[in-house]
């Protein structure tokens, strides 16, 4: 790579008191380079454009002035801090004839990994993981949409996860607009614009990236192409005019339940099979609602507070079949199988919250949201966790993570007081009161034993 | 648990490279600088193969001198590629050379499903050969009607109207002017050329990059929309004045 800022070099930039040392190169593309820099001691990323990204976008250095002084959204977005440009002494360091500026981002930390290595097949990351960063996808775009604010280009290169934790980091944010006032240059990534914007008939906004972003949800959960099926397999060359009659023209769901011209094959759509039927009915009709009637009809898709409602609601049914281990997320009620390896799930035992049920696994959480019908889904500080006892992993207590006691009842009406970050055995009790409210512990029916 | 073992779908995009080492090639050092410009350029290409699993990566290089010949005949993944030495010496049979590539863009042994080829033709003199009966063929064979087709001109011998050609002839569109060979005139161009081609263009025949508004909504008049050329970064060593050929 040609670094067009001297890496090594501190350079002074306007409006900047101190000098910005520029660490080394990170990464660059067609709109520019990235590098990471030293600001007395503070380590940051810096995006310089290209003259070429610069003309052709001309309302750029207005929405990244916008949105520096909007703020971010919430803490998931790589947000521009400072628009920079050279100040005249540095101006000659930097080894472009044409003049051009850059702003200012928090760095990214390397546990943050790109989302196409997950695509891919690459990354080692759990379900559970995977689900909470679809369910921080969607939070970050509903207080993004919430804002007034739409992103335009929602696709996997913008997208960074952790895998621990199921954390995510959107970057490029520079095409950020208010929805609806601002035409900016940006139409989107093939393979994730709405079809409206692919065939030109409208421009990226809020109702865009909806399609967007479920594109990016069903890539994450299933590793797959939501619109790459037996249609797909029909094309030879897959270049841009077959992509504009798969994606725009005549786009259809490979799961559509009405129309079954795509659906996926059973040897080169493996992924989508395998992996579809591990969602829920209610989180797989969000998909439905936007690639078949929403396809057509911008309005009728799914908005952000329905994917963080179910995805929520999904990762409160995760447990675990008992034969092979691998998590599951059915509803409750009827009978269930294993998606993994087919053995039936037995009923699990389930906490009960004024707002919602969580089944009783390791790792599951009890948030805000399951107590007041007013508070949004929000993963992000947990109430309580279910975790296994640490001698006998079969038996399950809940811990408090909040910092006041609770008070557990037993079946025989004794009280114990659970202090903030002891834990509490669920098979020893029927109830918890929690000031966030009551938790009652639901143990599974058993059938009754042959008269 | 472990998120299931399953892949993306993915499709082969061919990249072949079509080197000139006829023995002018020998002076002033371009045979080196072209070795020298693919060999670096390996790594940015696997990385950008890497971040595009839609796509499977595979090179392949003919050389033409006295006569065309495959110089990398198995496709290989760019991640384990090793790029040995091309040597210059004889004349320029560029018209043998897409021959060869004709043959080899036949469906068999072409996959029945893959992304556009990428065609990336490298000469600095004139073809010795019969040049078009070597473009009809190429040009009769689909696969090389949809591929990617870019040629660098090194020095200032080279045949620019053989290499417009191949590359053919796209009309101006809105905002771009027509498609031209890419001339390196030094080192330091063609590095930036090869690699422009071995890592921005793989990914737009790959996995489609962000639009902007002035790339055509219509119908795209090639098959790939092209991305940016590397812009001018101005080189400290080239200040001294630059190695020209």
């Amino acid at each position: 790579m040609s670094w067009i800022l001297p890496e090594g070099a501190s350079l002074g930039f306007e409006g900047l008191a101190a000098p910005l040392r520029i660490v080394r190169g990170l990464g660059g593309g067609t709109q520019g380079q990235v590098y990471e820099v030293d600001l007395e001691g503070e380590r940051l990323a810096l995006k310089w454009y290209l003259p070429a990204c610069i003309a052709r976008d001309g309302g750029l250095e207005r929405r990244l002035i916008a949105s520096i002084r909007a703020t971010a959204p919430n803490e998931d977005f790589l947000w521009p801090i400072a628009l920079l440009r050279a100040s005249p002494a540095s101006r000659p360091l930097i080894r472009i004839r044409d003049e051009s500026f850059g702003y200012l981002m928090p760095l990214r930390p390397p546990a943050y990994v790109g989302a196409c290595e997950h695509a891919a097949g690459r990354l080692a990351i759990g379900l559970r993981q995977v689900l909470r960063a679809c369910f921080g996808l969607a939070d970050a775009f509903h207080s993004l949409h919430l804002a007034g604010l739409c992103y335009k280009d929602v696709s996997l290169g913008n997208l960074f996860l952790e895998p621990d934790s199921g954390g995510i980091l959107i970057c490029d944010n520079d095409n950020v607009a208010v929805d609806g006032a601002d035409h900016g240059a940006v139409l989107g990534t093939p393979g994730f614009m709405a079809p409206e914007v692919l065939l030109g008939q409208a421009r990226p906004g809020a109702d865009s990236d909806l399609f967007s972003l479920a594109v990016l949800l069903f890539r994450l959960l299933t590793r797959h192409d939501p619109l790459k099926g037996q249609m797909e397999l029909a094309i030879r060359c897959l270049d841009e005019p077959a992509r504009r009659r798969l994606c725009g023209e005549d786009p259809v769901f490979i799961f559509d339940p009405v129309d079954d011209r795509n659906r996926p094959d059973p040897i080169e759509h493996a992924a989508a099979l395998i992996t579809w039927p591990i969602y829920p009915r209610p989180l797989q009709a969000l998909f439905e609602q936007t690639f078949c009637r929403g396809m057509k009809q911008p309005s009728r898709r799914a908005l952000t507070g329905q994917w963080k409602q179910e995805l929520a609601r999904t990762l409160d049914r995760r447990a675990f079949c008992p034969a092979c281990g691998q998590e599951n997320f059915q509803a409750s009620g009827g009978p269930a199988l294993c998606w993994s390896c087919g053995a039936p799930l037995p009923e699990p035992t389930t906490l009960l919250l004024p707002h919602g049920s969580v089944v009783a696994a390791p790792d599951n959480e009890l948030h805000a949201h399951h107590f007041d019908a007013l508070a949004g889904e929000d993963l992000r500080r947990p109430l309580a966790r279910v975790v296994a006892h640490p001698q006998d992993p079969r038996r399950l207590g809940l811990r408090n993570l909040s910092t006041v006691a609770w008070s557990a009842e037993t079946p025989d009406g004794r009280v114990q007081a659970v202090q903030p970050g002891e834990s509490c055995s669920l098979a020893a009790l029927t109830r918890i009161q929690s000031p966030a409210g009551p938790i009652a512990v639901q143990r599974p029916t058993r059938p009754s034993p042959a008269a | 648990m472990p998120f299931p073992d399953v892949k993306l779908a993915n499709r082969p995009l061919h990249f072949l490279y079509l080197c000139d080492c006829s023995g002018s090639m020998a002076a002033s050092g371009k045979m080196q600088a072209l070795n020298q410009a693919i060999r670096q350029s390996l790594p940015g290409m696997a990385a950008v193969a890497r971040d595009n699993p839609e796509a499977r990566v595979l090179v392949r290089a003919v050389r033409f001198a006295d006569h065309a010949a495959w110089h990398i005949e198995t496709p290989t993944p760019v991640d384990q590629l090793e790029w040995r030495d091309l040597q210059a010496g004889g004349i320029t049979a560029m018209g043998e050379a897409l021959k060869l590539v004709a043959a080899a863009l036949q469906t068999p042994p072409m996959e029945v499903r893959a992304l556009p080829p990428v065609l990336v033709l490298i000469s600095d003199g004139q073809p010795t050969d019969d040049f078009a009966a070597g473009l009809e063929a190429l040009l009769r064979v689909p696969w090389a009607q949809k591929a990617v087709r870019l040629a660098i001109a090194l020095g200032h011998d080279a045949d620019l109207e053989v290499l417009q050609r191949f590359i053919g002839t796209e009309p101006a569109t809105a905002g771009r002017s027509p498609r031209r060979p890419l001339q390196a005139s030094n080192a330091t161009s063609l590095a930036q050329y090869i690699q422009w081609a071995s890592t921005a263009v793989v990914g737009a025949a790959s996995m489609p990059a962000s639009r902007v508004s002035e790339t055509p909504l219509e119908p795209a008049v090639g098959n790939i929309p092209l991305p940016d050329l590397p812009p001018t970064v101005l080189d400290p060593t080239d200040d001294v004045g630059p190695l020209v050929w």
